[in-house]
């Protein structure tokens, strides 16, 4: 996306940096929506493998988050996302993805039912203007609650008892469940790793205490913060799409064509076209059995990740690419998510990865058959377990 | 519950016709006005005053023609009326279908110049009428430039119209229909009364001043008709009732004095209306006379897509044209003007630099402290006499708002520049009424009071209008369609907009 930044500026800090900053044993710092957030903080082996034996905190602060509150606000929300939010009771999240009026998708998020015409969105891309676009006619607040708003997300199979340890009793939440738990303090179960854990979110200022309080219950539980590239592992293992890679938010594209409908994007199962108009519907109606390309998982053949491989059909014919590659350690088998053109996508039996490899200063390619795969590459049953377990 | 196949929102003009055209075809149609008589801002006035509405020149014989109304009828033809401009000096000069002429009946110098000037304005309004009378062609357009105008001319089939103007004129035109009326005038006039009256004549209604780009198509816009001006017999209360019988020959039930208070949709089909006074009336068709902002309330955000929201919040409208009504105190003639004169259309502009010089004021918000003017003089059936004027700029959204001083004030600059020019009118006055573009929009919804219900310009002409992805008509769920002055081709008492529309509709409902 083409949003200029003047690098003079510099990043911000988190409400979490502070901590973070103390174990960032690496010094390895990205940009993640104009904040400093860890890439990795020490080695990110380490910190993938206690996300998936024990628990992992990840900071999520930087993530957009709006508050949409008022007497129409599921009405204007219905309009504003393909899925009848009228079933995310109460107390519940959501996920849901939005479209403009083309059908392509601007991006995916959360949607946190708070309360009586209370709501909150959560989503990788700065979406206030869009948002204010949507709310007007309709009797809502929107309040952008981003540098307001700090999250934190527990995940790993003893995350529930880390939140034991630290005082905090959440054995009744079932997934996509959230709880007011304490007067400064929401628990939602949710992540974005396909396994057991949490996100909790507080107001900014009282983040540190948060995370203290966190840190202290985790000693006795293999608790890790944790980088991106630990989480990134983990949330291809569970099969989920970033923003910007593995689809183009149609917002931030400046070619003709790149956005992609969600029937492209697999998640056709989030359009619902009974429940009335929503922005895009006229669209999609048309475009929902025309994909130009589907989003595949697909088995790769070796061990060599395919991130960034391209796609042939036989040996000649390049029919799509690679989104997200790795060598998954839990599944034990090379996985991708990719793009593939139609109608190639559904006729599969013959889609080739070509993967390049470097290896102390050499390029090479190797192909790599792909199987396509229904589901997650790994959806362990603890993660839906209620009352979850405490290892 | 009463059921219909159409339901028309609003009995202005277009409306009205709208209802009789699908009448005509065959359809149960209902008209449903909620003032207490039709016409919309065409007929609307105040306590026995003139309408807003006082001159035809652009009423489409094609839309009379398809709502099954005589085109020939007395309404219509009535008197032919010759413009007179305004002079301090008492030196008037008249224009006439063949020429320009001073008081004195000599000739002006510029009367070639500008015979030949309106000579070839018609002929390019003949070809924008060619495309007036069909809705703008399918697609998708970002922006209106020349070669996209070259290009819907040729969709639009006036193709043979343009290779009869030949190749060399066709580049003119297509130089000219774009461009500011001042640098287009003034390249072939020297700037005065009758530049001037040119200039008033482009930015008539319009949020413009004559060095504003796209001015020059407003003016051929208003000779596509063939430039004659009338004032119909019995006023434009009887073209009202005209068209009024017309829609109730094509069997139009009518209901006036009912307010529409929502438009029914089911999933994403229009099922029909709700009155304010509790009535339901459903029909699979619903074709809206007012501007798109009031249309998608009275439908609910819900229905149409952000985007198209963000464009209808975005057009511009804002009315600068007031009325001005000033109550004479008998028949007797106007003082200045020659007997021949005495129904003329009178315009106050002596200068195309005096126009834009008025416009300035309101792009500050501000009424013009010097004005222009366009006046007739008219009897009302119940035997008063009137000086109904039209005054620009007084804007909308005047700063510190249309209070009752700022009214007086209005009033009473239109009375000073009319005197200057026509001594002792002043005497003549009884009463006066101040009409602006706020109460207009009040009393009929047009956004901002605007004349066309949405600014003429560039940005919203032809596949634009009133913006981009609405231009053909259909709005939003199915069924749902405009039918007004905010829609291709735009206001004026002309009717096309309203007739495209109704056809427009009959053909997605194949
Ligand atoms: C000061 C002034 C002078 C003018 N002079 C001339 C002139 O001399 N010659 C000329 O050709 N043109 C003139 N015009 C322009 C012309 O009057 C308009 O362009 C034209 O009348 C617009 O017609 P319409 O049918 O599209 O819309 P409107 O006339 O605006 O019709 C809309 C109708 O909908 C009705 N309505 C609104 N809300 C509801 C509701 N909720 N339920 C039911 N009904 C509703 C309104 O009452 C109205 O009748 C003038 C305009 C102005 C402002």
């Amino acid at each position: 996306m083409s949003i200029f930044v003047d690098p003079k500026l510099g990043l911000i800090p988190s409400p979490f940096h502070a901590s973070l900053a103390e174990q960032n044993r690496a010094h390895s710092w990205y940009d993640w929506a104009g904040y400093a957030a860890p890439s990795v903080l020490d080695s990110m082996e380490f910190e993938y493998f206690a996300l998936r034996n024990q628990s992992s905190l990840f900071d999520i602060s930087p993530m957009h988050k709006y508050r949409i509150a008022g007497p129409d606000a599921a009405q204007m929300l219905n309009r504003l996302v393909t899925r009848d939010i009228r079933k995310i009771k109460t107390g519940r999240v959501g996920y849901a993805v939005w479209c403009d009026e083309e059908g392509m998708v601007i991006d995916d998020g959360t949607l946190f039912h708070l309360g009586d015409d209370d709501w909150r969105l959560c989503c990788q891309e700065p979406m206030l203007t869009w948002l204010l676009d949507a709310a007007w006619g309709f009797d809502v607040v929107v309040k952008d609650e981003t540098h307001d708003v700090a999250g934190l997300s527990l995940q790993g199979p003893t995350s529930f008892a880390v939140l034991e340890a630290a005082g905090l009793d959440v054995a009744h939440l079932k997934p996509f469940d959230l709880v007011k738990i304490e007067p400064d303090l929401m628990i939602s179960r949710t992540g974005f790793t396909g396994d057991l854990g949490y996100e909790l979110w507080c107001a900014w200022d009282k983040a540190e205490a948060l995370w203290d309080r966190i840190w202290q219950a985790g000693t006795h539980q293999g608790l890790r913060a944790i980088g991106y590239d630990a989480l990134n592992i983990a949330r291809i293992e569970a099969g989920f799409l970033t923003a910007g890679v593995d689809f183009q938010p149609v917002h931030a594209t400046e070619r003709l064509h790149r956005g992609q409908t969600p029937f492209e994007l697999g998640l056709g199962w989030l359009v619902d076209f009974e429940k009335g108009h929503f922005n895009g519907r006229r669209a999609l109606l048309s475009k929902q059995h025309a994909q130009r390309s589907l989003l595949l998982r697909c088995d790769v053949e070796g061990f060599k990740p395919a991130q960034g491989a391209l796609i042939y059909n036989g040996r000649k014919r390049e029919v799509g690419h690679i989104t997200s590659g790795i060598w998954s350690p839990t599944a034990k088998k090379n996985v991708a998510l990719a793009h593939v053109r139609m109608p190639d996508a559904q006729r599969a039996s013959r889609l080739m990865a070509e993967i390049y490899t470097l290896e102390e200063g050499k390029w090479d390619t190797r192909m790599a058959r792909l199987t396509p795969v229904q589901g997650a590459f790994f959806a362990p049953p603890r993660a839906r377990a209620t009352p979850p377990a405490r290892t | 519950m009463s059921n219909f196949d159409a339901i028309v929102v609003g009995g202005g003009i277009n409306g009205l016709v709208a209802g009789a055209v699908l009448g005509r075809k065959g359809k149960k149609v209902c008209i449903i006005e909620r003032a207490d008589r039709f016409g919309g801002m065409a007929s609307y006035a105040v306590d026995g005053g003139p309408s807003l509405a006082h001159a035809l020149y652009n009423l489409s014989p094609r839309a009379l023609k398809d709502a099954g109304i005589d085109v020939d009828r007395a309404t219509f033809t009535g008197q032919q009326i010759d413009t007179v401009s305004l002079a301090d000096d008492g030196n008037h000069i008249v224009f006439k279908a063949n020429g320009v002429y001073w008081n004195d009946g000599s000739q002006h110098p510029q009367s070639k110049a500008w015979c030949e000037l309106i000579q070839r304005f018609k002929t390019y309004g003949g070809l924008l009428r060619q495309l007036a009378e069909a809705p703008p062609p399918g697609g998708h357009s970002a922006s209106l430039s020349r070669a996209r105008l070259a290009e819907m001319l040729r969709l639009a089939k006036v193709g043979i119209g343009l290779k009869m103007l030949g190749k060399s004129e066709m580049r003119r035109f297509l130089q000219v229909v774009l461009s500011n009326v001042y640098d287009i005038v003034l390249d072939d006039l020297p700037d005065g009364p009758v530049a001037g009256m040119l200039a008033a004549d482009a930015i008539r209604g319009a949020a413009t001043g004559p060095r504003s780009p796209g001015t020059v198509f407003n003016l051929i816009y208003r000779l596509g008709h063939g430039g004659t001006i009338t004032q119909p017999t019995g006023g434009m209360t009887a073209v009202v009732d005209t068209l009024v019988d017309g829609a109730k020959a094509a069997d139009c039930t009518l209901l006036p004095g009912t307010e529409v208070s929502r438009i029914l949709v089911d999933l994403d089909a229009v099922t029909g209306v709700q009155t304010a006074d509790g009535q339901t009336l459903r029909a699979p068709l619903v074709l809206s006379n007012l501007a798109s902002p009031l249309t998608s309330q009275l439908t609910g955000p819900s229905l149409f897509d952000i985007e198209a929201t963000r464009r209808i919040r975005n057009i511009r409208a804002r009315g600068t044209a007031a009325k001005v009504n000033l109550r004479l105190k008998d028949a007797s003639p106007l003082p200045g003007l020659k007997s021949e004169q005495k129904d003329a259309r009178l315009i106050y502009a002596p200068s195309a630099d005096y126009v834009e010089a008025a416009f300035n004021p309101a792009k500050y918000r501000e009424m013009s402290k010097a004005p222009v003017i366009e006046a007739l003089r008219t009897e009302q059936p119940d035997g008063s006499h009137w000086v109904s004027a039209i005054v620009q700029y007084a804007p909308s959204d005047l700063d510190g708002g249309w209070t009752q001083e700022a009214q007086d004030r209005l009033a009473q600059i239109t009375v000073d520049t009319l005197d200057c020019a026509l001594p002792g009118l002043r005497e003549q006055i009884t009463d006066t009424q101040v009409i602006t573009p706020d109460q207009i929009a009040t009393a009929t919804g047009a956004p901002g009071g605007h004349w066309h219900h949405a600014e003429m310009s560039l940005d919203q002409l032809l596949t634009l209008r009133p913006a981009n992805g609405i231009s053909r008509y259909a709005f939003g769920p199915k069924g749902l369609f405009l039918c007004g002055a905010a829609t291709h081709p735009g206001g004026d008492v002309m009717g096309l907009a309203g007739r495209n529309a109704a056809l427009m509709a009959l053909e997605v409902q194949k």
